[in-house]
């Protein structure tokens, strides 16, 4: 069992993929490499100790393949935190050695890939705190000098890359240990600066996440608070309507029953006013809305908005006539199908003469869920019928018969029908009735059922 | 077929009031608790037939969910019915699936549904 967590925050996972990176890029420079020898040996006919380079690149390769394997199989890309930082140590110490002999042997300082150090050190500053970029810095450069004054003292035998150059080698040295170690070090400094200059971009767009996502929370607990807090009391005073028009409270007069019905039915229009609002705040944040989609059965959600509503329907005698498929299944949120649902359907109820006949159907119409919801009510004129998915819009019919709404109802539709991917459109005569279609994606049947 | 024993745990005295009147109208067996905590010990006490559960709680906003889970898993043929006052999903952060109830209801509750339900968990 491994006693250290498996690395899955995204700056280890980035890691993961650095890894990968120079593995790859390791490749392309043993070819490099190799190719370079070739042409060097072949076109310029340089006298070098090619067998040593070439024992170098196949190293190099040969390094390069254990790490391969390393990572890849015997680790399947999944390192611990610590076997990370040490694996990536390992590779840049054995990189920075690996070129460092095959400029020795090459010339040295006259071979102009010296300069190469500097992808080193932009690598190594890409992956490390720059302490230890500097680190790293400090013993190249003390590598350099050394190996240079070795050179300069002959302790130390001189590759030249060609054979008459010794002479001018040597005076040049000073030149270009100076030119190669402030190369390495500004680069150093500015691969650093810019990498610290990222990372705290980075942090500061982290904190204003941060800062997002709480604030979702507060409004989130917001509208739970507030949907507790306004429909706890109603359901509550619905309540003692009830105790009371059912006489558990004591014998009541005919008129005080009619005067606590109206009664009654404000307080329902209030409920039913305050789950606009609350929905119409939740439509507007948007950004939680597709979280939760799930397969949900079309039936099953037109039963259940039956049931709340039905007794709406029972007291004005309207027939509720439903066909659905068992098997059809809508891909969304059970909130926003509750939302459509519920609230096309109250809209049929509310506008419907008395004993008239609703219709809601659930059926598959091509790649989509059809959702039906007609009545035989006032409809509307064709100008209003423009205006009707505009918020805080009611038709003059509809004040009428209802003092009190908030006019979101339609629009709150509209948006959940968006927000499902889905389209409504809606037919209407006046004085004949208005029919809703909503076009909903199909889901699969969940495997559970 | 009323006559059944129903344990109400909710916090709110006036739901406590109107759920045990009208209830009662109908020939049920009242008994209820205004915290979780005694709500558990009187299930022992009373063996109810139903139990009517809020789901939150001055101390814990899911605080009902929780006792559902304990409820079930300690009690698991007791029919429980979880009710509260908010009507949509989004504003918790678990669904109607999650809570391992017989069946979930939104306050205000409707007298005749609640009596079919009872008959159809209790039969």
């Amino acid at each position: 069992m491994d006693t250290f967590p498996k690395i899955n925050s995204s700056e280890y996972s980035d890691l993961t993929n650095v890894i990968k990176w120079f593995i790859l890029l390791r490749w392309v420079a043993a070819c490099g490499v190799c190719i370079t020898l070739i042409v060097i040996q072949t076109v310029f006919g340089y006298v070098l100790p090619y067998a040593l380079l070439y024992t170098l690149n196949g190293i190099l390769l040969l390094v390069n393949t254990g790490y391969a394997f390393y990572f890849f199989r015997l680790k399947n890309r999944n390192l611990l935190r610590r076997e990370i930082q040490f694996f990536l140590h390992i590779q840049i110490c054995s990189d920075y050695i690996i070129l460092f002999l095959l400029l020795y042997f090459s010339g040295f300082l006259s071979n102009p890939f010296s300069y190469f150090f500097v992808f080193h050190i932009m690598l190594t500053s890409y992956i490390f705190a720059s302490a230890v970029t500097y680190r790293y810095i400090f013993i190249l450069t003390a590598l350099f000098l050394l190996v240079t004054a070795g050179e300069y003292f002959s302790f130390l035998p001189h590759y030249a890359l060609s054979a008459p150059d010794s002479g001018a080698y040597r005076e040049l040295i000073p030149q270009r240990v100076i030119g190669l170690t402030s190369t390495l070090v500004i680069s150093a400094y500015l691969t650093t600066t810019i990498k610290a200059r990222l990372e705290e971009k980075g942090r500061k767009t982290e904190i204003e996440l941060n800062k997002y996502k709480d604030l979702d929370n507060i409004k989130s607990n917001f509208i739970l608070q507030v949907t507790h807090e306004l429909r706890g009391p109603i359901a509550a005073l619905k309540g003692y309507h009830e105790m009371i028009l059912k006489g558990i409270t004591g014998k009541i007069s005919g008129h005080t029953s009619r005067t606590l019905l109206k009664a009654d039915h404000r307080t329902a229009n209030l409920l039913n006013i305050i789950d606009e609002m609350i929905d119409y705040a939740y439509m507007q944040s948007g950004s939680r809305l597709k979280n939760k989609t799930s397969a949900l059965n079309a039936a099953d959600s037109i039963t259940y908005n039956l049931e709340m509503y039905e007794h709406m329907a029972q007291e004005k005698q309207i027939n509720i006539r439903t066909t659905c498929p068992r098997d059809l299944y809508i891909k969304g949120s059970r909130d926003l199908l509750n939302i459509i649902i519920g609230n096309l359907l109250t809209n049929a109820i509310k506008y419907s003469p008395e004993r008239s006949t609703i219709i809601l159907n659930g059926e598959k119409m091509e790649h989509m869920a059809h959702i039906l919801v007609k009545d035989q009510g006032m409809g509307m004129k064709a100008d209003e019928l423009d205006s009707i998915f505009e918020e805080f819009y009611r038709t003059r019919a509809a004040r009428e018969i209802e003092k009190d709404g908030t006019g979101l109802g339609l629009p709150i539709v509209k948006r959940a029908v968006q927000s499902l991917d889905g389209k409504i459109s809606v037919y209407s005569e006046e004085g004949r009735g208005s029919s809703f279609h909503v076009y909903l994606p199909l889901a699969t049947k969940p495997q559970k059922e | 077929m009323a006559g059944e024993t129903i344990l109400i745990i909710d916090d709110d005295k006036d739901i406590i009031e109107t759920m045990t009147a009208l209830l009662e109208y109908e020939k049920y067996r009242i008994h209820s608790a205004e915290t979780v905590e005694q709500g558990m010990e009187m299930i022992e006490e009373v063996k109810p037939d139903v139990i009517l559960l809020d789901i939150m709680f001055p101390e814990k906003k899911t605080k009902g969910f929780d006792a559902a889970k304990d409820i079930k898993s300690r009690y698991p043929k007791l029919p429980l019915i979880v009710f509260t006052a908010i009507n949509r999903e989004y504003a918790f952060d678990f669904t109607k699936e999650d809570i391992k109830a017989d069946a979930f209801l939104n306050k205000p509750v409707a007298i005749d549904k609640l009596k079919k339900l009872i008959s159809k968990l209790t039969s």
